[in-house]
């Protein structure tokens, strides 16, 4: 259903095939979105030449997406495109009464969504009401039937502290109807052995349709963490109505809407959670914050992303035998990476290690301002010279010749650039953000065990950064000593071979796994094309 | 008669019983000043003639030709009648006012054609023993009467309500001035005067018209394109106009009850008079009408759908669509209530009525029914106007069909009973379509939310 007829430049790009073995969700990423996530699916799918994978990419627009920009492997036998916002609602407007039971029932489900642990015994009912999307609860008895109705006003009553309720109204029906848009989708689904979502939101709804209509096990990837990172949109979000008079306003409180908004995508990610078999986050803070946000731990796993080692290993050799005093940030020159904090520490080093520098290696053009700011502050600290801009830099030519990796960033996943400086024997100094703690410090009892790949600082601290960075380079020692640890611990649990070793696991005990919980679990008929 | 709410709601601001029967006699005078003044006119005409120059049956014959005008070109005119004013009023809202003037002139001319070919053929193949003068003078008024309804409703959507009362009472002054002058000349004088009258009385409007409502263009024919005018709307004026006239029809032309007058036209003396008596007795029932539908309830029906469209509470939306249950409640009880007394006027004056007309006694009853029934008449159009309002169209057909059928049928049944039941067939249609018009609005307010909502 989603836009029936519409001929887009992303149409030419589709295949077909009648099955595949893994299908996976992708929601705004590969192949449209160049990215993080993106190079992973596409490493993911070249790791598995013996796999054939199926993409189901769902967008927002179609216009808000331009050319393919990965090479799709030959592997990726089936490629369709949704876009749940150029959706046309083809339904007719027709009079109905609506079931008075299963209102109650949606009803619940939301009770159940709203506070999971108080009411444990509404869990089920969420696959129970999916599995009645095409025909007792079609889009049509959301949209016009009387029961809806009276459910939108009752609701309305209860909880909405906005005064508009044509604002309310039109939030329900906008933020529910891409629910129908998916199960359509679902519904029309080639046959696959396994579905893998690589974020909760839509597309790991879609997962939980999907498993639920077709019986096979859903495997979910996170990376971010998708609810939080919708919560951080929402609440700087333009477009979502305020209606509250100054009276009425408390500024301590979020405007209604913008609350329903985050409980719909927590609502969408607790649905995932429930129905997915595996649920892999990148690194522990993030596992804990999936259980946390109703994740079962029984499910949930660490698999980090890994690096090619040998081609970092490579480049001991050509190291200089004395560590050079540099230290370098490997990144874009934007606030995230709070670049200032990172030379105003250098003024501390200096001082101490007069022979010190900064290289600070990434391009400059993403936020200019930023960037003057930054060379700003260096020529009125006085490190010109001293802090080096180098732009974007190859690093097999820059980790030999620098003593440490920075990272000053106040958000950060999982950083690759520490493991490939690790790989290139290049220890680290970073801010304690995403799984940086776990990389420099270890995780569990035996990781720990191989000692601290280098040092751990607070956000915003110039002087803690400075003491860790000095302390590492003036001690040949400790350096050495973090340098063998973050090899050992590369070597360990971040190559590339072991991330694929891990989801080859995943994917063999999916596709053993015998088909459950449907009450169909023999694949719908494959329709080869859409529409 | 949408806008005339805005000067009713001017005189009731000052909040005195003087400003409120002013309000009431402005009401009264604008919503049944031009058929008031076309009855008395006649009736006039027929008063002042009679016994001086002309026959008797000749006043007759003049009377039931323009009767028969009246009728015949407002069921011809009835089919754009509520159809064209929903397209100029489309237009307006648009902010396409000169679009207006061309698309009224091309109406004006199409019914101009339509008209005279009706009229040529009828003259032509009904009136054969009747003058050439009668024959020329039957088919101008006709032309000339339903150009004057076009007018009418063309000058109503530009809210011009008071100027056509005005213009209405000019041109009946000198319709009875002018038939009076040439009543010499019979039949044919007076119905020349008529054609006279009703000549200037379309040339002022066509004159206010174009000068009050300027556009580049002098004819066009949008109105004509298909989804320009709802056919809805378009069987409804045609429904509405017969059923108002179905019962007078069949009784002018069921053989106990009509008498023939003038070529193939004929009328019934019993029931004709108590009949226009009792249309004459619903006109405060229409003043009030017309101020609380326009005034409290077209209020609380805007107050309803901006606090929709402009994010009122739920609560709010719902307050409003009471006051619009009230309102309408409020309305029909004052109607009934001015009705009543009305009735109570009737009853006793109704003997004495009837003897001035030379009618017998025994027809008293078919009087009290048929002012009982005028009243319902006024309820049926004052609900129907609140369908109007919520663009109920289709129920609006629904009931003028409905109304048509059981007037036809009821009636039909009555003249089979005998005397005793005459007038009945009308009163039972007309209650029967307001109970069921009363249900389906009280089924419809009960889900104007859901419906405005859910179904739009």
């Amino acid at each position: 259903m989603a836009a029936p007829g519409m001929a887009t430049k992303a149409a030419a790009d589709e295949r077909r095939a009648d099955s595949a073995d893994v299908a996976l969700l992708l929601e705004g990423t590969f192949p449209y979105v160049a990215g993080g996530v993106s190079s992973w699916v596409n490493q993911i799918i070249r790791g598995f030449p013996d796999l054939r994978f199926a993409v189901i990419f769902i967008g927002s627009r179609s216009s808000d997406y331009g050319a393919i920009k990965y090479a799709l492997p030959d592997n990726v036998v089936h490629l369709e495109n949704h876009y749940l916002h150029d959706y046309i609602d083809s339904t007719v407007i027709e009079e109905l009464p609506g079931d008075r039971g299963l209102f109650d029932k949606v009803d619940r489900m939301h009770e159940y969504f709203r506070a999971p642990l108080s009411h444990p015994e509404s869990a089920g009912l969420f696959t129970e009401l999916s599995d009645q999307l095409g025909s007792s609860l079609d889009h049509r008895q959301f949209l016009y039937s009387g029961e809806a109705w009276e459910f939108i006003r009752k609701m309305y009553r209860r909880f909405c502290t906005d005064p508009s309720f044509v604002d309310y109204f039109w939030t329900v029906r906008t933020m529910h109807t891409p629910i129908w848009v998916l199960s359509g989708i679902a519904d029309r689904l080639l046959p696959v052995r396994v579905f893998h979502t690589i974020s909760t939101g839509y597309a790991g709804f879609l997962g939980a349709l999907c498993k639920r209509r077709h019986g096979k096990p859903l495997i979910l990837s996170e990376h971010g963490i998708y609810t939080k990172e919708r919560k951080i949109d929402l609440f700087s979000a333009q477009w979502i109505a305020d209606n509250r008079t100054v009276f009425q306003r408390d500024t301590t409180e979020v405007s209604y809407f913008r609350q329903m908004w985050i409980r719909f995508f927590e609502a969408l990610g607790r649905a995932c959670y429930d129905a997915s078999d595996s649920i892999i986050a990148l690194y522990e803070t993030n596992r804990l914050r999936q259980v946390a946000d109703g994740a079962d731990p029984a499910r949930t796993r660490n698999i980090p992303n890994g690096i090619n080692l040998p081609a970092f290993a490579a480049l001991r050799p050509l190291r200089p035998a004395a560590t050079p005093p540099v230290l370098c940030l490997i990144g874009r020159v934007v606030p995230i990476k709070d670049v200032k904090t990172f030379v105003r520490a250098m003024r501390t080093v200096v001082n101490r290690l007069p022979e010190a520098e900064a290289w600070i290696a990434g391009p400059e053009d993403e936020d200019k301002s930023y960037a003057e700011e930054c060379h700003n502050l260096v020529e009125g600290l006085g490190l010109t010279g001293k802090v080096k801009f180098l732009g974007f830099q190859k690093l097999p030519n820059l980790l030999p010749k620098i003593g440490l990796v920075v990272l000053s960033s106040i958000s950060e996943a999982l950083p690759l650039v520490l493991l490939e400086g690790y790989a290139a024997g290049v220890p680290a100094v970073s801010t304690d953000v995403g799984s940086c703690r776990q990389l420099i410090y270890g995780l569990d009892e035996e990781d720990k065990a191989l000692g601290a790949s280098g040092r751990v600082v607070g956000i915003a601290d110039p002087q803690g950064l400075a003491e860790a960075a000095i302390e590492l380079l003036s001690d040949q020692d400790k350096w050495n000593a973090a340098a063998r640890a973050g090899m050992a611990r590369v070597e360990k649990y971040y190559a590339q071979d072991r991330m694929f070793a891990s989801y080859r696991e995943v994917y063999e005990s999916a596709l053993s796994t015998p088909p459950s919980g449907s009450p169909e679990a023999a694949p719908a008929t494959a329709c080869p094309h859409r529409d | 008669m949408a806008g005339i709410g805005f000067e009713l709601r001017k005189l009731l601001s000052k909040e005195s019983y003087a400003s409120l029967f002013q309000a009431y006699a402005y009401a009264g005078i604008i919503s049944s000043g031009p058929w008031i003044l076309s009855i008395v006119g006649i009736m006039v005409i027929g008063l002042l003639s009679v016994t001086v120059v002309v026959p008797a049956y000749q006043v007759v014959q003049f009377q039931v030709s323009v009767t028969y005008i009246m009728v015949t070109s407002l069921v011809l005119t009835g089919t754009v009648q509520l159809a064209f004013t929903r397209f100029i009023a489309d237009r307006l809202y648009e902010k396409k006012d000169g679009l207006v003037l061309p698309n009224f002139n091309g109406l004006m001319l199409i019914v101009m054609a339509v008209s005279g070919v009706l009229g040529m053929a009828a003259v032509l193949l009904l009136f054969p023993q009747e003058s050439d003068a009668y024959r020329i003078l039957l088919l101008s008024a006709f032309v000339i009467m339903c150009c004057i309804w076009v007018a009418t409703l063309f000058l109503s959507g530009m809210k011009q309500y008071k100027e056509i009362v005005w213009l209405f009472a000019l041109g009946y002054a000198i319709t009875v001035v002018a038939a009076l002058v040439l009543r010499k000349g019979g039949l044919e004088g007076l119905l020349l005067g008529f054609v006279i009258g009703h000549f200037v009385l379309l040339t002022g409007m066509i004159t206010l018209t174009l000068r009050n409502y300027p556009s580049d263009r002098f004819i066009a024919f949008d109105f004509v394109r298909s989804g320009a005018m709802y056919p809805t709307l378009m069987v409804t004026g045609l429904f509405y106009n017969l059923g108002v006239w179905a019962d007078k029809l069949l009784f002018w032309y069921f053989p106990d009850t009509g008498q023939d007058v003038i070529g193939p036209l004929r009328a019934s003396l019993i029931y004709d008079l108590p009949v226009f008596l009792a249309y004459l007795a619903i006109i405060p029932g229409m003043a009030v009408f017309l101020v609380r539908i326009e005034t409290d309830f077209v209020e609380y029906f805007h107050k309803f759908y901006n606090s929709v469209r402009e994010g009122g509470s739920l609560d709010f939306i719902e307050q409003m669509r009471d006051e619009m249950v009230f309102t309408i409640r409020q309305a029909l009880f004052e109607i009934i209530k001015i009705q009543s007394i009305a009735v109570l006027v009737v009853f006793v004056a109704g003997p004495t009525l009837l003897r001035l007309a030379g009618i017998s006694e025994l027809y008293l009853s078919l009087l009290y029914v048929d002012v009982v029934a005028a009243g319902l008449q006024v309820v049926l159009l004052g609900l129907l106007n609140i369908f109007f309002y919520l663009d109920k169209r289709a129920y609006v057909m629904f009931l003028t069909a409905l109304f048509l059928i059981l007037n036809l049928g009821l009636t039909a049944v009555t003249l089979q009973l005998g005397a005793a039941f005459y007038g009945y067939g009308f009163a039972v249609a007309l209650l029967i379509t307001v109970f069921v018009a009363m249900r389906l609005l009280e089924h419809k307010l009960a889900r104007l939310e859901y419906e405005t909502f859910m179904l739009q």
